[in-house]
């Protein structure tokens, strides 16, 4: 049973929904919080964008790429060796852990500049750090062939 | 050639979800308001007939990105109704979020008091992405009452007079007497209506309550 990846890929799945969600309704007027308050407020501040692109595209390219890997590596044949799989494993792990870092700091944003939050960036962070947690380490995880 | 079609179809159905999620209508607990009571329908600023069919209360925050984006449409409700709808705007400045959410009301009773309310409240709202980062807006401020054919130094000398500081919060505390929790939020007729953020929902709310 390769549960890890499936788990990553159905996180990454729920991600891709949660930042098409926000691209969305981004250019549709205000965004209802049903949890927080401050929706609005936190996806149209300066810092809800890079150079004119929404963060929520990254988070969307993000999750594409994450559940791109984790499907990989469920069709990954057993006993292969060298497979790209291998690889994928350990390219999950690196970019979630730099995921991390940045939802962290947007996160941080939330707190201490806007003082508002956004349940679906929050639900994002979570996403995040749980693809981090479940993401095997490369180098723990790497057997000698 | 298997990954690749599941990846194909659960990007399309991700999408499908997220496009499904965001046509539901957005009915969201933080702005459910209590009816307006007899003594909130007063007070606020005035924008149209008196004895407009429908008049439209709105709480609203000048610094708040949402009252900026539904600005446009309570305006072109204006243009289109002009007999039949009248604007009453209350201030509900949100401080903790919005730090210049109160200067900007301020501002705006202070170009009231020059005999320019509303030309200052359209600006503010037009021009809020200007404003509403700076540590010291009353530059901005200034800059705007020039441009809207106002005394700028008059009215940042003016604006923190405790009358109109006075004003704001008599409006605040109608809305918190009404438990408003976001804004903007309006009501017709004394009740909360929950509009889109669509020129079609707008026109609908209007023409619904003009009909009844």
């Amino acid at each position: 049973m390769k549960l890890r990846p499936m788990l990553i890929a159905l996180l990454a799945f729920i991600g891709m929904i949660d930042a098409l969600y926000l691209s969305i309704k981004r250019n549709s007027g205000p965004i209802p919080c049903h949890i927080t308050r401050g929706c609005t407020d936190v996806l149209t501040s300066k810092y809800s964008e890079v150079a004119g692109v929404p963060l929520s595209w990254f988070g969307l390219a993000f999750y594409v790429t994450v559940f791109s890997l984790a499907v990989f590596t469920i069709f990954e044949e057993p006993g292969r060796p060298a497979s790209p799989a291998k690889s994928a494993v350990s390219v999950i792990f690196y970019l979630s852990g730099a995921g991390l870092i940045i939802s962290a700091l947007l996160v941080g944003i939330q707190a201490f500049i806007l003082k508002a939050y956004c349940e679906y960036c929050l639900l994002s962070a979570a996403l995040v750090l749980s693809i981090f947690l479940l993401s095997p380490h490369p180098v723990r995880h790497t057997h000698p062939e | 050639m298997k990954p690749v079609i599941v990846i194909v179809l659960a990007v399309a159905v991700a999408a499908g979800a997220a496009v499904f999620l965001s046509r539901q209508p957005d009915r969201p607990s933080e702005t459910n308001a209590a009816p307006l009571t007899a003594d909130i329908k007063s007070g606020g600023h005035f924008r149209g007939p008196e004895n407009a069919q429908v008049t439209l209360v709105e709480f609203g925050d000048y610094q708040c990105p949402s009252c900026g984006a539904y600005h446009p449409f309570v305006k072109e409700i204006l243009n289109r109704y002009p007999q039949q709808v009248r604007l009453e705007f209350h201030h509900f400045p949100l401080i903790s979020i919005h730090p210049n959410s109160m200067a900007a009301s301020k501002a705006a009773e202070a170009a009231g008091e020059q005999g320019h309310y509303w030309e200052m409240h359209d600006a503010l709202f037009e021009y809020q992405t200007q404003w509403s980062d700076k540590p010291d807006p009353k530059p901005v401020f200034a800059a705007i009452a020039n441009r809207i054919g106002i005394n700028g130094t008059i009215l940042v000398q003016t604006m923190d007079s405790p009358r109109f500081q006075e004003r704001i919060l008599k409006d605040v505390e109608q809305g918190d007497r009404a438990k408003i929790q976001a804004v903007p939020t309006f009501f017709i007729n004394g009740q909360q209506v929950h509009i889109l953020l669509s020129m079609e929902d707008f026109v609908r709310v209007i023409e619904a309550n003009l009909h009844k």
